[in-house]
């Protein structure tokens, strides 16, 4: 993968990103006409793993992303092992990297900048997860709750969508910080997942309503296939693609929200060594580089990984979402 | 066309309602003094008639909670007499002198010529059963209302004393006239009775400045909002629609709805005006990004699809990446760490203008070239190419036109991202815009500002997107049908 050039030109009618083609690329999958007929020979999913396996794992920007997750995965689960305390303070004040046994220095504390970061990787992407996972399992179930049901239900669901997308995140994060009379990281998940659902929910319920007008829902249906049934076998399958897609962007945006809520130093106080408080912290030292390129840095490459990998994940999995979500439009 | 935009327009108040109930939720999450009103359905909405009945009772039984009673007697005060003096003659005896002791303190507070024996039992009933006959018109809604456009139009002593015997009955007329009258000698006339019958606050001084009067008659309403049903009789269409509005998201709604915001925790200035003050400068900032991001956006994402794999095209992809996944408050911190400006505005704006831009660019412009490839594959382009146009011509005329329709969408999607970033690069840079002030607020927890915050910036999104829409639709009229669908129609 890194005997390559990173770039290339490779024209493809139907390739927006084409950038991440190789020259030599596998001659083209079948036309996808349906996923379920796909799915059909082997398990509703069948089709969604192909996928997975085959243009998402041989795309440049997934495996690149992949790559630099990683390697950060990895220092966050090892960070015990990696670095002393990222809360241990000591004498040795605002040291420049490579000082005294300190990899990238010393903060205003004192504290090892080496040991803050890592640690730092662990706080990103355990609450980028956690929160990721309500998310998606929120948006995936009101999408297709809303498509399936239909009627009033539908309406509901709309209104809420619309509703919740009109309140800036940011802004609705900070003031829920300061309202909760003890506000701590999950105060944070909690508010982004149960506002945040409303762009998968969309993209899943116009993914169920495709299907569940489509031809093969009419016939599985005359065949006597009950609701439950419809649902397992047709309708979810075709919300996993916003569901991986949504995870990507999802898990960036959180990271992001709780980096800035911790940058304007009104975040949780549990969540000791974070990349957005240490550059917070930075603010006030300017002579400082430091303090502000390395965790800048590590967040950067984080949120860079996991939008790599949702670019990637949308092209393969549902090219048809290009236009319907870029992304996480988060803006902090 | 105008239909389709009424329509629009229409379907953003169920939208509208739907935000200010989850704004409501996120404002009251705070643990404040326990509120006895319900959250949402008032079954049983209590006015000064109940209020007064049940006081009465309590006091008439000579129970336990009479104490409270009698406080609650006095507390409501003149809005009550009409439901309480009328039944001193259904009462026993000695519940008739408890009452009209427990009354005893009102007679003082309402100025009245009472002789020193108002202590003894017999003499208290007697004294108020002659009030009651001797005044009762005067505490009828007409009488109230006229004597208050009278001290209005010509204040008196005698007026005003006419109006501190109606005592809370007053009220009403009262605050609202405050509302509508700029005059500081009436002002304090009207400050004077209402604290007075409320035990409220201190009348204000006929010498306060216009600010101070502003501010005393924003304090009153604020009080006047939350405690009117004590003081005010519901009758038929009022007390049904009180099972609505008499809750506390009724109030929270009615409140923000008149643009009742209160004062802020931290200087003691009306929201309203602090909101007008500070909202330019932040709508400024994300107008001024919004411009110059679409500027820089429309032809970096055009030219690199239409020249798609060039050398252009992947050195503004890569830089639009990388600029995706940095924060703004990143940019921001960093901007001002090279500039390092303190001293003029205008270059701090620039600085802060250009974080916030950086951001939307790199989004923008990733939706500009997505567009804009959708396009390029198209036939009518493919036509256009084939009768011999120059390629340049292609892309502006045909091409780029389509391709900027999607765009207009994207704006107003792009708004609350825009306005969050605002609180940070405000933040950063200094600027006394409306989010540098969300920050202090949060500092001190000033819940009436983050409140009225959060509902500016709903407002102004779903304004976005419903000007958005109509844009959209107005410039294409095939959007029409797709806008529908959103909005309640099924796809099919």
């Amino acid at each position: 993968m890194t005997d390559e050039p990173l770039l290339q030109e490779t024209p493809h009618p139907s390739a927006t990103l084409d950038l991440t083609r190789r020259k030599e690329s596998k001659p083209p999958a079948p036309p996808r006409t349906s996923m379920a007929r796909a799915g059909r020979a082997a398990g509703p999913y069948a089709a969604m793993a192909r996928i997975v396996q085959g243009p998402l794992a041989r795309s440049r920007f997934a495996r690149s992303g992949a790559a630099m997750l990683a390697v950060i995965v990895l220092f966050a689960a090892c960070a015990d092992f990696l670095a002393k305390s990222p809360t241990q303070v000591s004498v040795d004040l605002l040291l420049p990297p490579l000082t005294h046994g300190h990899l990238l220095g010393t903060d205003a504390l004192g504290r090892d900048l080496f040991s803050r970061v890592v640690h730092g990787a662990r706080t990103a992407l355990g609450l980028g997860l956690a929160g990721a996972m309500v998310l998606v399992a929120l948006g995936v179930a009101i999408g297709a709750l809303a498509a399936f049901v239909g009627g009033m239900v539908d309406s509901i669901v709309t209104r809420a969508v619309e509703a919740l997308s009109a309140i800036p995140t940011l802004l609705l994060v900070l003031v829920v910080g300061a309202t909760v009379e003890h506000p701590t990281a999950a105060t944070l998940i909690w508010t982004i997942a149960l506002t945040r659902w409303t762009e998968l929910a969309r993209l899943v319920r116009a993914e169920v309503l495709l299907v569940l007008g489509s031809d093969y829902v009419t016939a599985a249906r005359a065949l006597g296939a009950s609701p439950s049934r419809l649902l397992r076998r047709h309708v979810l399958p075709n919300a996993v693609g916003p569901a991986i897609v949504a995870a990507a962007f999802g898990v960036a945006s959180i990271i992001l929200a709780e980096a800035a809520v911790d940058f304007l130093r009104v975040g949780p106080p549990d969540t000791m060594a974070s990349w957005g408080e240490a550059l917070g912290e930075a603010r006030g030292h300017a002579g400082a580089w430091w303090l502000i390129v390395f965790p800048g840095m590590a967040l950067l490459a984080t949120l860079l990984s996991l939008n790599l990998i949702g670019e990637a994940a949308r092209d393969a999995l549902d090219p048809r979402l290009r236009m319907e979500s870029p992304g996480s439009t988060l803006e902090m | 066309m105008f239909r389709h935009a009424l329509r629009r327009v229409l379907w953003s108040v169920p939208t509208l309602l739907a935000t200010s109930l989850v704004l409501f939720f996120v404002t009251t999450l705070a643990p404040g003094p326990s509120d006895p009103l319900p959250r949402f359905l008032n079954l049983d909405p209590q006015d000064v008639r109940a209020l007064a009945k049940r006081a009465l009772a309590h006091v008439a039984a000579a129970d336990p909670s009479q104490e409270a009673g009698k406080r609650e007697l006095r507390r409501l005060g003149g809005a009550a007499l009409p439901y309480v003096l009328p039944q001193l003659e259904a009462l026993a005896p000695d519940a008739r002198r408890r009452v009209a002791l427990a009354l005893a303190p009102l007679a003082e507070r309402m100025q009245l010529p009472v002789g020193a024996d108002l202590a003894r039992p017999e003499a208290a009933v007697l004294f108020w059963t002659r009030f009651w006959d001797d005044r009762g018109l005067d505490f009828s809604a007409v009488a109230v209302n006229r004597a208050v456009t009278r001290l209005v139009e010509h204040g008196t002593d005698l007026r005003e004393s006419d109006l501190i015997v109606l005592d809370t009955l007053a009220l009403p007329p009262v605050i609202r006239a405050m509302a509508n009258t700029t005059d500081p000698i009436t002002l304090a006339r009207l400050t004077e009775i209402a604290s007075n019958a409320s035990q409220r606050g201190a009348p204000l001084s006929a010498k306060a400045s216009e600010e101070e009067a502003r501010r005393a008659a924003g304090d009153w309403r604020e009080w006047w909002f939350v405690n009117s049903t004590d003081f005010v009789a519901l009758d038929g269409v009022d007390r049904a629609i009180a099972v609505v509005t008499d809750t506390r998201y009724g109030r929270w709604l009615k409140r923000i709805a008149s643009g009742q915001l209160g004062v802020s925790a931290i200087d003691g200035e009306p929201i309203t005006r602090k909101l007008l003050a500070r909202a330019p400068i932040t709508l400024l900032l994300c107008a001024l990004a919004m411009l110059v991001s679409f500027a820089l956006a429309v032809p970096i994402g055009a030219i690199g699809a239409w020249w798609r794999g060039r050398a252009f095209d992947v050195a503004s992809s890569v830089v639009m990446f990388i600029l995706y996944a940095t924060p703004t408050f990143a940019i921001a911190e960093v901007l001002r760490r090279l500039t390092a400006t303190e001293a003029f505005d205008s270059a701090r704006i620039g600085l802060a203008v250009s974080a916030l831009a950086a951001g939307s660019l790199a989004i923008l412009s990733r939706w500009q070239r997505t567009a804009m490839l959708d396009i390029a594959r198209q036939e009518f382009v493919r036509t256009a190419r084939a009768k011999g146009m120059r390629n340049g011509r292609v892309l502006v005329v045909h091409a780029l036109r389509n391709a900027l329709m999607p765009m207009v969408t994207v704006a107003g999607l792009h708004l609350p991202a825009l306005l969050g970033g605002a609180i940070v690069v405000e933040e950063v840079f200094g600027l006394r815009g409306a989010g540098f002030e969300t920050m202090r607020a949060i500092e001190s927890h000033d819940g009436a500002w983050l409140t009225a915050v959060l509902v500016a910036a709903a407002i102004a999104v779903t304004l976005g997107l419903v000007a958005s829409d109509v844009a959209c639709s107005a410039l294409d009229p095939r959007m029409r049908e797709v806008l529908a669908t959103r909005h309640g129609r099924r796809l099919r």
